[in-house]
């Protein structure tokens, strides 16, 4: 009986992992990418590079970005300032522009639903000077949205495919760990060069090894858009779910309106002092002026991400006329806290360089997983079908398999070394310049994907790996060849963002060359049987 | 908290927990064998080490929650220990007469970090 329960364990974790396996692949090598969001878009602007890193008091930073939205944005309906922090020196200012009022329904229909047009400007936040404008980019937030968001489709039917996905990964997850039968003998054991047995091993080892990251990941990841997958409750409370996001992010109900009287805004400089008092001299992340220079005027400061694992910041609203405080965080609800806290672990906004390390290390650890989940099934089917293989016999599922892990595993690293070369290869004034970088991606994506459906072979593994990895390898030389801080500037002047870019994609490469050169000693599959380590060393 | 608080937590964090895993990994038969030859077994040895590795675990973690506190340091303990185990994976399937000696080594530095984090 409890053989047959794990053999139909094993069997749910065949396909659960499987059928979804090339998805996951991308939603994890993007997802653990979007660790270092902040770090990518940096790197990705060169521009910025220059910024001076001397830390400055807030209040001086939030002066000069006042001062440029006052001479630049005076009729604005809203301003936003990201105050300045260790992962992203420059101080940004950006606003959106004043609705023009007398053709709005006819806008309304010719825009394409989405979010309204930002406009910003980066400032040096010790003389208030502005940055070149750098060039624009979507950065390391094209990795965050793709990892959820997909890309050329609708973002609620790819959040629907990443959700079953995620759901088959829980699955999976769980079944394996019945499945695997030696979790603690096995714990530290991985035998190099035996076939399947080594495949299976990697397998485990990745996955066990980081198994509370792997559970947390998953659940965590539906969590997050837990509101599109069960709105049940929140359609029994609410008229719409607009009016419950407006209340959930303590955010401008979107029917407030301005005065129409013009009253100057209070000093920013005492709100500012008071907020970071009361969070015990935390600094404040985020500044936002809705309606400034009327009568209505409201000022919402919130705390600088990092500090704790919740994803929620406490915030404070001021009177944007008087510099009264009118409310503090509101946010205490035991569900609301225990959201914040599940969201805050899966996106891992935390201050802590060491701690995101972590997570990115483990985040890859879980594409290893993956990949080696889809590697295993393939391997284990081709000896299944060994003689009639041999004979040259067909087996359409394994080919098609190969391909698309071949398409999946080796290709998209080359797809996302391709999305940073054309970033700087592209002509930095070019119009729709973000979009063409995507573009390269998916186009450098697609081609591999054809040849590794037509031609699955070990031969263009090895090329693909190797391609992969000279595209990798060589993006510190790129940065430093087309503008960006290179490497010996970066450590010394201690511009870590970029310096550690530039030194993980030099060990990615490294690691996809390795794999290359190591596909070139031949298939080692009956060997004899392994001598023990000991009588090798005698 | 000082610089040097942390870094010391830090280390002793990642060290403690490699050592910590070390000794456990050298409790089970298998890798017991690759090391002193086929048949043989830890024997008496075997609790020293499922006891040492225990407590370079419990090092670990007391260290991240110093360095982190005590939400943000478990996640951090979690972290440590799947580096942790990766690198003892990879010693023992690549440079297995060196995981006695790394031990050892790791051993040593957690315990002087930890005094180092302890002064500070």
């Amino acid at each position: 009986m409890k053989d047959g329960f794990r053999q139909s364990m094993a069997w749910l974790h065949t396909w659960s992992g499987l059928l979804v396996g090339w998805l996951l692949f991308l939603v994890f090598s993007a997802g653990t990418a979007a660790y270092f969001r902040d770090e990518i878009t940096l790197w990705m602007k060169p521009e910025l590079h220059q910024a001076a890193h001397t830390p400055v008091p807030q209040a001086v930073a939030l002066g000069h970005a006042q001062a440029l939205l006052a001479r630049r944005a005076p009729t604005a309906q809203r301003w936003f300032v990201t105050m300045p922090s260790e992962r992203e020196p420059a101080v940004r200012a950006s606003w959106v522009p004043a609705k023009p009022e007398a053709k709005d329904g006819a806008a309304k229909d010719a825009k394409p639903k989405g979010r309204r047009r930002f406009e910003s400007a980066e400032l040096d936040p010790a003389t208030g000077e502005e940055l070149n404008k750098p060039r624009a980019t979507r950065g390391g937030d094209f990795f965050y949205r793709l990892h959820f968001d997909l890309h050329y489709m609708s973002p609620i039917w790819a959040r629907w495919m990443v959700g079953v996905a995620a759901m088959c990964m829980l699955v999976a997850i769980l079944s394996g760990i019945v499945t695997h039968k030696r979790i603690f003998k096995d714990f530290f054991t991985f035998r190099p060069a035996k076939g399947q047995r080594s495949w299976l091993d990697a397998h485990n080892v990745t996955a066990v090894l980081a198994l509370p990251y792997h559970l947390m990941i998953t659940f965590t990841g539906l969590v997050t858009l837990m509101f599109l997958y069960m709105p049940w409750g929140v359609q029994a409370l609410y008229p719409s779910q607009d009016r419950f996001f407006t209340d959930l992010n303590n955010a401008l109900p979107a029917d407030a309106r301005p005065a129409k009287q013009a009253v100057p805004l209070a000093p920013l400089a005492p709100m500012l002092a008071q907020a970071s008092a009361a969070w015990d001299g935390a600094p404040a992340g985020r500044v936002t002026v809705n309606f400034p220079g009327d009568a209505n005027a409201t000022v919402l400061i919130s705390r600088q991400s990092g500090r704790t694992i919740g994803y929620d910041q406490p915030d404070m609203l001021f009177d944007g006329t008087s510099g009264r405080m009118l409310s503090s965080t509101r946010h205490t609800g035991a569900a609301t806290t225990t959201r914040s806290v599940l969201y805050g672990l899966h996106i891992a906004r935390f201050s802590n360089p060491l701690l995101r390390g972590l997570f990115f290390l483990s985040g890859l650890a879980g594409c290893a997983m993956v990949a080696t989940g889809l590697l295993l099934w393939a391997v284990k089917e081709r000896q299944k079908h060994a003689k009639r293989l041999a004979h040259g016999g067909r087996h359409i599922g394994l080919r098609l398999v190969d391909g698309l892990n071949l398409a999946a595993i080796a290709g998209l690293p080359v797809a996302m070394a391709c999305y940073f070369w054309a970033n700087r290869l592209l002509p930095a004034a070019m119009a729709q310049r973000p979009e063409a970088e995507i573009r390269w991606f998916f186009i450098a994506w697609g081609v591999t994907a054809l040849v590794a459906l037509a031609r699955p072979t070990r031969r263009m593994w090895q090329a693909m790996l190797a391609a992969g990895g000279v595209l990798f390898a060589l993006l510190p030389v790129l940065n430093g060849a087309t503008g960006g801080a290179h490497l010996v500037t970066s450590i010394a002047h201690g511009l870590w963002p970029v310096a550690g870019f530039d030194l993980v994609t030099l060990a990615l490469g490294g690691a996809l060359l390795l794999a290359a050169w190591h596909l070139q000693k031949p298939a080692v599959l009956k060997k004899p049987s392994h001598k023990p380590l000991a009588a090798e060393a005698a | 908290m000082s610089g040097l608080h942390e870094t010391m937590a830090a280390v002793t964090a990642l060290t403690a927990a490699i050592a910590g895993f070390a000794s456990l990994s050298l409790g089970i038969d298998r890798h017991w064998e690759a090391l002193h030859g086929r048949g043989t077994d830890p024997g008496a040895w075997r609790r020293r080490l499922q006891g040492a590795g225990a407590g370079g675990l419990l090092v670990s973690l007391l260290a991240c929650v110093a360095l982190r506190g005590s939400a943000q340091g478990w996640v951090a303990w979690a972290g440590m220990m799947t580096a942790a185990a990766l690198t003892v994976v990879l010693t023992l399937t690549y440079l297995p007469h060196r995981l006695p000696p790394l031990a050892k080594a790791m051993g040593v530095i957690a315990l002087l970090a930890a005094l180092a984090m302890l002064a500070a």
